[in-house]
């Protein structure tokens, strides 16, 4: 199996004054191409932070963290940055739309700030949204589309530079069980992609059946959930996706 | 991604409308402020650039500008003249008194005498004819931008008879002379008409004006005459700054300008700052997006000096337009003559403006710049 992303010994601890906590406490785990990956818990347990570190927007304190085969724990800032834009692919709980921008143009955000000329990346959008079934709803702004069809929006964005990993933070936690049915529908089918593994942060349980496997977090570490789904070991270095 | 930032400023846009129409507050009110503070301290040199002719006022050593007359004695005129260096020299006789229409209307005066063949201190404006005119007996020709004030009903002054100090005096021509910062209205006669209709005095001369010699510096003329004569004597650009110099710094007027300036500065700085700081707050989180998706600092950056830079132009370029609207409309005026939109004050403010509007920018996106990009998960 290949991975896409695996974290090893993770360890994560915030300072507060001279105190420091620790919320992660070496945390293993790899997400396998061609996968959705869950990651549940109640709140607090560490559920953002891991899916803050495995996006790269966060460095952890300890362990190793490797996104297809880059070691994200060791990379300069200013390539972190361009390594998010270019492989990873984010889903946020409240859409995070520009309210100014056309669905397409704010589906065409990671290729304009990649130095894609406009139109290009506009057009790429696009169709990406008319593949998530917002044909006809290019032109209109965040305001003027329900809140599904805003979250298609942000999961078109998410994919429009094809990524190797998306991260989803509780996707579906502003939706009603309809339109969270149909974003996991398309999240699933993103998952698909033998190129793409799509890792879900959510507390939301009548999603849980989209999952190929569950990783449960409890007070920073994780816990065996499903380990029907949970990997038995972790690759060693090297064998995740290149 | 300055698209994106223009657009994201285009959409909030009552935030945007309120940036430019503060700027463009602001720039009017620094802009016409200055214009107008700058007019009036021009005017405060008029009195001697209009005399075009002199590179050299000779004076009572103890004045200290056009409109303070110290007349010293007529035998001065010829100890000038004999300076080394003196093409000519020529008396110049400038007092105050007081205007008395037919119809019994009064009125302030400045009174010029300028000297009786040569009438060096004519202004240019309409001078052949006033040339003509003045040579009659107690004739006058009267600044025409003010002869309003003293007949409002808008009739032509020529062959209006005024009485000054007792003696009959023929409006014989009109001309346009540069307005003073004593904002009375100028008639000018010949000087031997001047001195003989003013109040009895032992000396009536003001100043002496005096042309230089080919090849004769007027700095070098002034310092002998000085040294020759112990009148005090200074250049025409010398002299007229003096009086700009002495509106400086023996009125108020700076000080209220600054004051007026200085608020068009704060409200620049107050509406940009406040207003950019809340356009950065309410789209923290988008910002935090952004960066979570790979935008880089530097990019963030150049989105927000995109948007200061578009309203702080836009905002200018309103507020000088108002400025120059207002300037061009006061044209019409004689009492606000001679305000003009300097390009010094234009690149001033425009340097102003974008400096604020910068500066604001700098200090709201530093925010945003120390965001932690994982900020957009937590809640």
């Amino acid at each position: 199996m290949t991975y896409a992303a695996v974290a090893r010994q993770v360890v994560m601890e915030f300072a507060n004054g001279e105190d420091r906590t620790r919320v992660l406490h070496g945390v293993d785990l790899a997400l396998p191409l061609g996968r959705m990956s869950f990651l549940v818990g109640p709140s607090g347990s560490g559920k953002t932070t891991l899916l803050s570190i495995l996006s790269g927007t966060l460095t952890p304190t300890g362990g190793e963290v490797e996104v297809m085969g880059e070691r994200l724990d060791r990379m300069q800032p200013a390539d972190l940055v361009r390594f998010r834009r270019r492989r990873i692919g984010f889903v946020f709980q409240q859409y995070n739309l520009l309210a100014a921008l056309s669905a397409a143009e704010n589906a065409a955000v990671p290729l304009i700030a990649d130095g894609v000329a406009w139109g290009t990346a506009v057009r790429r959008a696009r169709e990406v949204l008319a593949r998530l079934g917002l044909a006809g709803h290019e032109h209109k702004l965040p305001r003027q589309l329900s809140g599904g069809q805003q979250q298609r929006v942000a999961i078109a964005r998410a994919l429009v530079h094809e990524p190797a990993l998306v991260v989803c933070d509780e996707p579906t936690a502003a939706l009603d069980a309809q339109s969270g049915r149909a974003v996991m529908d398309l999240l699933d089918a993103a998952s698909d992609d033998a190129s793409r593994a799509v890792l879900v942060v959510t507390h939301d349980d009548r999603i849980y059946r989209y999952a190929d496997q569950i990783f449960a977090i409890e007070d920073g570490r994780l816990v065996d959930a499903d380990a029907s789904h949970l990997p038995h070991a972790l690759p060693e270095h090297g064998t995740n996706a290149p | 991604m300055l698209g994106i930032a223009l657009k994201m400023l285009l959409g909030d846009r009552v935030k945007y409308l309120g940036l430019i129409f503060g700027i463009a507050f602001a720039t009017l009110l620094m802009t016409q402020q200055v214009s107008i503070f700058v007019g009036l301290l021009t005017w405060g040199a008029n009195p001697v650039l209009d005399v075009r002719e002199a590179h050299v006022w000779a004076m009572d050593p103890r004045v200290r500008q056009a409109d303070e007359g110290l007349a010293i004695s007529d035998a001065e005129l010829y100890r000038v003249r004999s300076v080394e260096g003196v093409e000519w020299a020529v008396p110049y006789f400038r007092g105050t008194t007081t205007v008395k229409t037919a119809e019994g209307r009064v009125n302030a005066l400045t009174l010029i005498g300028v000297d009786n063949a040569s009438l060096v201190g004519l202004p240019p404006e309409n001078r052949a004819a006033a040339a003509e005119a003045i040579r009659g007996r107690n004739a006058m020709v009267l600044d025409e931008t003010l002869v309003g004030r003293i007949w409002s009903d808008g009739r032509d002054p020529v062959g209006e008879i005024v009485e000054i100090n007792d003696n009959r005096v023929t409006i014989a021509a009109t001309t346009d002379a540069l307005p003073t910062f004593a904002g009375l209205p100028v008639g000018y006669m010949k000087f031997t008409d001047a001195i003989t209709i003013t109040p009895p005095e032992r000396n009536k001369l003001s100043f002496v004006l005096v042309h230089a010699r080919d090849g004769v510096a007027p700095a070098e003329l002034a310092r002998r005459i000085e040294a020759q004569t112990g009148l005090k004597a200074r250049t025409r650009e010398d002299f007229a700054r003096a009086g700009v110099n002495f509106i400086v710094t023996n009125t108020g007027i700076p000080a209220s300008f600054g004051i007026a300036i200085g608020l068009g500065v704060v409200v620049a700085v107050v509406i940009t700052a406040l207003t950019l700081a809340m356009f950065i707050a309410e789209n923290l989180k988008s910002f935090g997006a952004l960066k979570a998706i790979g935008v880089t600092n530097g990019q963030i950056l150049g989105m927000v000096l995109a948007q200061s830079l578009l309203v702080g132009i836009t905002g200018f370029g309103l507020g000088i337009g108002g400025t120059a609207a207002f300037l061009a409309g006061a044209e019409t005026d004689p009492n606000l003559d001679g305000f003009l939109l300097h390009w010094q004050v234009i690149v001033g403010a425009l340097v102003a403006i974008l400096s604020i509007v910068v500066a604001s920018a700098l200090l709201s996106v530093r925010r945003v710049l120390k965001l932690d990009a994982a900020v957009v998960f937590r809640g």
